[in-house]
């Protein structure tokens, strides 16, 4: 395809503060982090660790860590809300109906809440022996 | 009701759509993003039973070392891989409007970067596999039976 213009013309614009650029600027943001988290947690827990060697006791090693921990904790809370803001983008495409897509927005927030708090609280009540 | 689009014409229009490669690394984010989002939910509400139902945990990792389990984390594997780097890509052409003229290598160069780093590291996820289903044939099991739940008393210790 050949190209029409050689530069790409740019303006500033300024954008209202609102959830949707805040929704937007997390994405960023936490994607950057994510770059890191995630792909290091899939790369250590399934090439250098392997599910064949998953047990209850290996959990409880490394959660006798803090370090492990809040590595944990910080990819749980930046993971969920990420997913299913992602989830909500997909479904704003798809779903033309507003009363609709707020009442899915609001259940999804919801959710990721309920997910989060629930999976921090197993995280930080762990018992170690 | 016209307020949903039909699913048919989404999945259809989907692929028509000859956006060059560029539209094969949306639809690629979508369903990585997606794939992972599915897998995640599962992940996130399953370990925390480490903490509130240890038995069901230690019985749930035993499913999940089944090959069909295997073969789905290698997409996860690949689903997380490419995700970040293409989420990368569209970060710093966000951040660089100017660079938007290198749009179309920058995809080629993701999908490169992704064959190059998921292709040693799937192959490898895959030989694990037959390597678990070889080890317990050797020992006279199978890698093809489910743990059965009964199998993972609630008063039993798993851990110490």
């Amino acid at each position: 395809m050949a190209s029409t213009t050689e530069t790409i013309s740019t303006r500033t614009i300024t954008t209202k503060r609102n959830f949707e650029s805040y929704a937007y600027l997390f994405m960023r943001l936490s994607g950057i982090a994510l770059l890191f988290l995630a792909v290091g947690h899939v790369t250590i827990q399934l090439l250098l660790n392997s599910v064949h060697n998953l047990t209850l006791q290996f959990v409880a090693d490394q959660w006798s860590s803090w370090g492990w921990r809040a590595y944990d904790s910080l990819l749980l809370i930046l993971a969920v809300p990420h997913g299913y803001n992602g989830l909500r983008n997909i479904l704003e495409d798809y779903i033309h109906n507003e009363r609709l897509m707020r009442i899915i927005s609001w259940v999804l927030a919801v959710f990721v809440v309920i997910t989060v708090i629930w999976s921090l609280v197993a995280i930080m009540t762990f018992p170690t022996r | 009701m016209a307020s949903i689009a039909g699913l048919r014409t989404t999945l259809v229009e989907g692929v028509r759509y000859r956006g060059n490669i560029g539209h094969w690394s949306w639809v690629a984010h979508r369903l990585t993003g997606l794939g992972i989002l599915g897998f995640l939910t599962i992940h996130v509400w399953d370990t925390a039973n480490a903490t509130f139902a240890p038995h069901i945990y230690a019985w749930s990792i035993d499913v999940f070392k089944h090959p069909f389990f295997g073969v789905g984390e290698v997409f996860v594997l690949g689903s997380v891989y490419y995700h970040a780097l293409n989420g990368l890509r569209i970060t710093l052409l966000d951040w660089k409007p100017e660079w938007w003229h290198h749009q179309n290598r920058s995809a080629w160069i993701v999908w490169i970067f992704f064959l190059a780093v998921f292709v040693p590291a799937g192959g490898y996820l895959l030989i694990g596999i037959f390597t678990h289903c070889a080890d317990l044939v050797a020992e006279g099991a199978s890698c093809w039976v489910l743990p059965s739940i009964t199998d993972y008393p609630a008063d039993a210790i798993y851990y110490e």
